[in-house]
């Protein structure tokens, strides 16, 4: 386990994904301008070493935007993450648990599916109206059911162990059972799907600020720097290209983190490497 | 073989009637008045009733489900209001731009990552392997719309070599179409390949331990001829689970792209009427994307018979 943990590849997700994240909490302080203010005479202005990623078209600092947008990103990824594992180890649980439950719960979550699930998000996020909590309930909504089957999954293959049919030959009742049995054999493809999920929920997010759906403005998100540099593009390309690239090494980091930490809970996957 | 055809199709059923209740409901959540939303804030009282006619908002939930069920039994999913074009028409219109979108590039994404995948196999652990696979995943973690942009200046404003935008048809012209979709459908195959490559990779790992796979290599093939014929087809069921889920993620992706490229699909249709809270597209389009993809999931159900005949007998 330490092995997989100090190899390249993780220690390269770490660094990419940790140096964003200390960025961004530390956006009060490091961030050079105010990101929502307004400042005419240095409009589209190209990067110099004052603005060290140029102006936008309201001559606000693209860096300290791209500080405080990746915070609003950070924190939509993060609780998406929670609260679609939460929901999703419950009916995952519940479906594998409980064989009544899991032909209408699993049917719902194959409903939910099938949908696109950006298109699912975009739909689900106009509908409630633009605020950031929205969009957490949105892409939790459209990313729940992946998280559901993976759990299921675990969940079917725990409850079949020796160790299991052991516990409850002894007495023990399903809570405990489920407590001290189960749940544990499932943390471990459930905290790795929820790495991925962060990853996705990102990029999601990114998408739906970009259609115009997300949290609204002067609000920075990484997402929604993209979509106002788009019209300045041929001008001033940095606008568009800076949150990109951060939006790319956030989610990277959070892919290579989520690699590591499958081959490291999951011996067989070390065979493959 | 009919027998799971048969089964494949009934199975389809429940999930077709979850899709249509959450494309209904979603109405039913909106916080506030749908028709004044819709009019916008210099409506008359007369647009406001006009609207809440057009959308039966007159009438109460049950009966408005009713009838949109009914509709949709005959095809029908209600008018837009603001294209005064009936949903069905308006979505089946712009199909074809959608479908060819996902599948040029979905098709792209094989025709790269699936080679990619062997190669990562066959060289595993050695540095062919760590260039695809870092490839593949650099290539996943990008935001699709974003390379679509970055595309648009490189190639298109800064090179001049491809349009930044629009559309041609393709019964128009077969070379402009070509040139219209092929930046937007470059730009999702490059986010599609990671999966497919590293599930590639991962099942040809796994198939090349079995002992077909040492006949093969036994009776004197060459090394690409065992991987491009043996392990690919014994490794092409996980291939195409991949393949199959990357179709919903394709079409997902070529419905926010279309935004990004200015082409007239079903994603500039559904996206364009989220904006402007037009409801009958907004369901209409969640209900057919959404059709699109369990159709797409029975084929590749199918496809599995066709791929793996040992699946053929259990059925």
């Amino acid at each position: 386990m330490i092995a997989v943990l100090t190899r390249r590849s993780f220690l390269t997700g770490l660094l990419l994904f940790g140096l964003i994240v200390v960025a961004a909490m530390l956006a009060g302080w490091i961030a050079p301008f105010d990101p929502v203010k307004n400042n005419y005479r240095y409009r589209l202005g190209a990067p110099n070493d004052i603005f060290l990623v140029g102006t936008d078209r309201f001559g606000r600092d693209v860096l300290s935007r791209m500080l405080y947008g990746a915070r609003v990103s950070l924190r939509i990824g993060l609780a998406v993450a929670v609260l679609s594992g939460v929901a999703g180890a419950l009916a995952g649980l519940a479906a594998g648990w409980w064989s009544r439950a899991d032909p209408w719960l699993m049917r719902v979550m194959d409903g939910l599916m099938a949908f696109p699930g950006l298109l699912l998000a975009i739909a689900l996020a106009a509908t409630l109206g633009p605020s950031e909590i929205t969009v957490v309930v949105a892409l939790t909504v459209a990313y729940t059911p992946r998280t559901a089957r993976v759990m299921r999954g675990a969940v079917l293959v725990a409850r079949a162990q020796d160790y299991v049919e052991a516990a409850r030959a002894v007495g023990a009742r399903t809570g405990r059972l489920l407590r001290h049995h189960v749940l544990p054999a499932c943390a471990a493809p459930l905290v790795v799907q929820q790495t991925y999920v962060f990853a996705i929920a990102i990029l999601a997010e990114a998408v739906l600020s970009f259609v115009g759906v997300g949290p609204p403005p002067p609000q920075p998100t990484l997402g929604s720097i993209i979509a106002d540099g788009r019209d300045a593009m041929v001008e001033a390309p940095w606008i568009t290209l800076a949150p990109g690239v951060a939006i790319a090494m956030l989610v990277l980091g959070l892919n290579l983190l989520g690699d590591g930490l499958r081959d490291a809970l999951d011996p067989r996957m070390r065979r493959m490497l | 073989m009919f027998r799971l055809a048969a089964i494949r199709l009934l199975a389809a059923v429940p999930v077709l009637m979850v899709v249509s209740l959450v494309s209904f409901g979603l109405t039913l959540l909106v916080p506030g008045d749908m028709a004044a939303e819709m009019a916008g804030p210099s409506a008359t009282a007369a647009d406001l009733a006009r609207i809440r006619g057009e959308l039966g908002l007159d009438r109460p939930p049950l009966v408005r489900m009713a009838s949109w069920y009914s509709g949709l039994l005959h095809g029908d999913l209600g008018r837009s209001v603001l294209l005064n074009q009936g949903v069905t028409e308006a979505i089946l219109e712009r199909l074809p731009v959608t479908l060819s979108l996902t599948c040029l590039a979905l098709g792209l994404a094989c025709l790269a990552g699936i080679p990619a995948g062997l190669v990562a196999a066959a060289k595993a652990r050695r540095w062919p392997d760590q260039a695809a696979m870092g490839a593949a995943l650099v290539g996943l973690s990008l935001p699709d719309f974003w390379l679509g942009l970055v595309l648009i200046w490189v190639l298109g404003v800064k090179l001049n070599l491809m349009p930044t935008g629009g559309y041609v048809a393709l019964s128009a012209d077969a070379v402009g179409w070509l040139r219209s979709i092929t930046l937007p459908a470059g730009a999702l195959a490059l986010t599609q390949l990671g999966p497919i490559a590293r599930m590639t990779r991962s099942a040809a790992l796994e198939v090349a331990d079995s002992d077909f796979i040492r006949t093969a290599r036994a009776k004197g093939l060459t090394e690409p001829r065992v991987y491009a014929r043996h392990v690919l087809s014994g490794a092409l069921v996980p291939i195409l689970t991949v393949v199959g889920i990357g179709f919903g993620l394709s079409l997902g992706g070529a419905l926010v792209i279309e935004q990004v490229f200015s082409l007239p699909g079903v994603g500039r249709l559904v996206i364009g009427a989220v904006l402007r809270r037009d409801w009958p597209v907004i369901q209409g389009g969640l209900l057919l994307t959404a059709l699109v993809f369990v159709m797409v999931n029975l084929i590749v159900d199918l496809l599995y018979l066709w791929v793996d005949p040992r699946l053929r007998s259990n059925a």
